[in-house]
């Protein structure tokens, strides 16, 4: 006798082999590259260039490139809003010791922000949650977004901190920049 | 694992109730769900009373409930969840509140909109009561409603819409397509009072109306060439590249008696060719842009006409032609035919000449080289001398000294002799060898 959970475990996974196509979830990759291109360039306009002192204090985070290439393509999408809104989280506070330009840190998340919601649209409409939500890289994600917050609280949110988390933040946009224009 | 409670706070102000929901895990030192923005706030309210429809709303941690009717009793409860892992929270506990009675005050501005075209973004409202009601158009940037922090403090006056009469304002300065907006207005009469109108949500690139393109038609032979100004002119570069333009083109043949169809053309550059084109024929074109990412389309442009000129009759084409290829051989083949004659000359004359020697030197055609003028060969001319020996009956020894003695002796009488030769001797005989010499 088959166990019914596995049954809807096998329909669930050919679920996410569906794609249920929506006019504005077709052109998301073009939209999304925009955004990314928009937010690469307000990342470098907020603040100058990394200052010398703080190389000292330079930390490897090591992002997990793995959760850019899950097993089913789909599930890019889940894992790059998840990223923007972790993103998202680390730059709402504590900023006043970065001292960076107010106007473009406001569009900077306001962009992501907009992202965001498209992408969550999207991702609904798709029915690609469950897929990702099994993805063990998605810890390693979590994970690394955490190391990211300890070490800005470790720091007390100074100067340096923001600084290389900024640097860091750059080059994993970038990352998702290259995933992106593959899609 | 399971999403906690969230808190809830409700507040009662002017006819409408003001919620803020705390994140679930807000006060714990350690968090299962680190990125507390991440939720998403499920409201369900109801009228307290018997047949109470029950409704459901998306909301912000801040955010307002409006249209409620006055005086009356609601309860609320709320759960936080995250959409994109299909997770439903825990709702909080029921929490019920007396609505206020809504204080219609006609200062208000009314009927918010937003018209645009071309990213010029212009915000309309309507004024109920008389004027001298002093407008102050303000934004909040979009994002600053998603944290979890009241943003009531975060509005913002748009510049150069503060302090107006008029009903109406360009708040293009303030928007960028980066992300959302709301907006709001409030008015001011006299020094006390003062109202805030409803909040309006602007996603410029999908509120955005995209003007028409501007059309210019050329021809040449038999082409028609459409060039198109985008939308927006200069201004709009940024946009276009955003809404990714395509345009359509519609064009017909545009002659007073019958209908003719009507073609379409879709293209992505701002230049299109029309070919095959019929002669003394009125042209007309329209072009609408496109935005396939949008879904938006601009009205289409004017209509732009042009005269396909007349054709030029077959023989006097056929005779042109023939003129002209007459001239060009005339210009190209003479003198070509002419220089290789001359070449064929020149050849001619020095490898293969036309002219014979004459017959008295044919002979000579086998030794051509046996010149008659090598001089003859030289007979042998000896250079002879004469020398002269005298022999003298005194002695045996000839003496050439002797012999100019004898020359001497015949002057002189007898002084010399042969035995003594002296220094006088030696005198004659350097007079002797300068007369020889």
């Amino acid at each position: 006798v088959m166990n019914p959970f596995g049954l809807i475990q096998i329909g669930l996974i050919l679920l996410c082999t569906t794609s249920i196509s929506s006019l504005q979830c077709n052109h998301l990759p073009v939209q999304q590259r925009k955004v990314i291109e928009k937010s690469l360039q307000l990342l470098d306009k907020m603040g100058k260039k990394f200052p010398q002192q703080c190389l000292r204090e330079k930390m490897s985070f090591r992002f997990p490139v793995q959760a850019l290439q899950p097993r089913q393509k789909e599930t890019v999408t889940v894992a790059i809003e998840e990223i923007f809104q972790h993103i998202f989280y680390i730059f709402s506070k504590n900023l006043t010791l970065a001292a960076w330009d107010g106007t473009a840190l406001d569009q900077f998340q306001n962009g992501l922000y907009r992202q965001i919601e498209q992408l969550e649209a999207c991702v609904i409409k798709k029915h690609t949650r469950y897929c990702w939500s099994k993805e063990v890289s998605r810890l390693k994600l979590r994970k690394y977004f955490q190391k990211i917050d300890c070490f800005l609280k470790d720091k007390q949110h100074d100067l340096c901190s923001w600084e290389i988390s900024r640097a860091e933040m750059r080059r994993c946009l970038q990352l998702i920049d290259k995933v992106t224009r593959k899609l | 694992a399971q999403i906690g409670p969230p808190g809830m706070e409700l507040q009662p102000t002017n006819g409408a109730i003001k919620i803020k929901v705390s994140p679930p895990e807000a006060n714990q030192g350690r968090k299962m769900w680190i990125n507390d923005l991440s939720f998403k706030y499920n409201l369900i309210f109801w009228e307290n009373s018997s047949q109470a429809q029950v409704q459901s709303k998306n909301i912000f941690p801040v955010d307002t409930i409006d249209d409620l009717a006055p005086d009356t009793t609601y309860c609320f409860k709320v759960q936080a969840n995250l959409p994109t892992e299909g997770k439903q929270g825990l709702f909080s506990p029921i929490s019920c509140v007396k609505s206020t009675q809504k204080v219609n005050d006609p200062l208000c501005a009314a009927n918010l909109s937003v018209l645009a075209l071309n990213m010029k973004f212009q915000l309309l409202w309507d004024n109920q009561e008389q004027p001298q009601v002093n407008y102050n158009v303000q934004y909040l940037i979009g994002y600053l409603k998603r944290l979890n922090d009241d943003y009531s403090e975060k509005w913002l006056s748009v510049p150069r819409c503060e302090n107006i009469t008029h009903t109406w304002c360009n708040v293009s300065s303030i928007i960028t397509t980066t992300g959302f907006y709301f907006l709001r207005v409030q008015a001011r009469a006299g020094s006390n009072r003062s109202c805030l109108s409803r909040e309006v949500k602007v996603d410029p690139l999908k509120t955005n109306g995209i003007g028409p393109p501007g059309v210019r038609l050329d021809i040449s032979d038999t082409l028609l060439h459409i060039l198109i100004s985008p939308p927006g002119g200069a201004d709009f570069e940024a946009m276009r590249d955003n809404y990714d333009l395509s345009y359509r083109i519609l064009y017909w043949k545009n002659s007073s008696n019958e209908e003719e169809e009507v073609r379409q053309k879709e293209v992505k550059q701002t230049i299109a060719t029309v070919p095959e084109l019929a002669a003394s024929t009125l042209y007309c074109v329209r072009v609408q842009a496109l935005s396939q990412v949008y879904n938006k389309s601009s009205p289409y442009s004017q209509q732009e006409c042009i005269q396909t000129p007349a054709d030029t009759p077959l023989p006097l084409l056929i005779f042109a032609i023939f003129m002209g290829a007459l001239l060009a051989v005339l210009l190209v083949a003479m003198p070509l035919v002419f220089g290789l004659y001359q070449a064929y000359s020149k050849i001619k004359y020095v490898f293969f000449p036309s002219c014979q020697p004459p017959l008295n030197i044919e002979g000579f055609g086998g030794q051509l080289f046996s010149s008659p003028y090598l001089s003859a060969a030289e007979e042998p001319v000896e250079n002879c001398c004469v020398i002269e020996s005298m022999i003298t009956e005194e002695g045996n020894q000839i003496d050439f000294k002797d012999y100019k003695h004898s020359k001497q002796s015949s002057r002189d009488s007898g002084n010399y002799s042969n035995d003594d030769n002296t220094s006088g001797s030696k005198g004659s005989k350097e007079t002797l060898e300068k007369e020889i010499l």
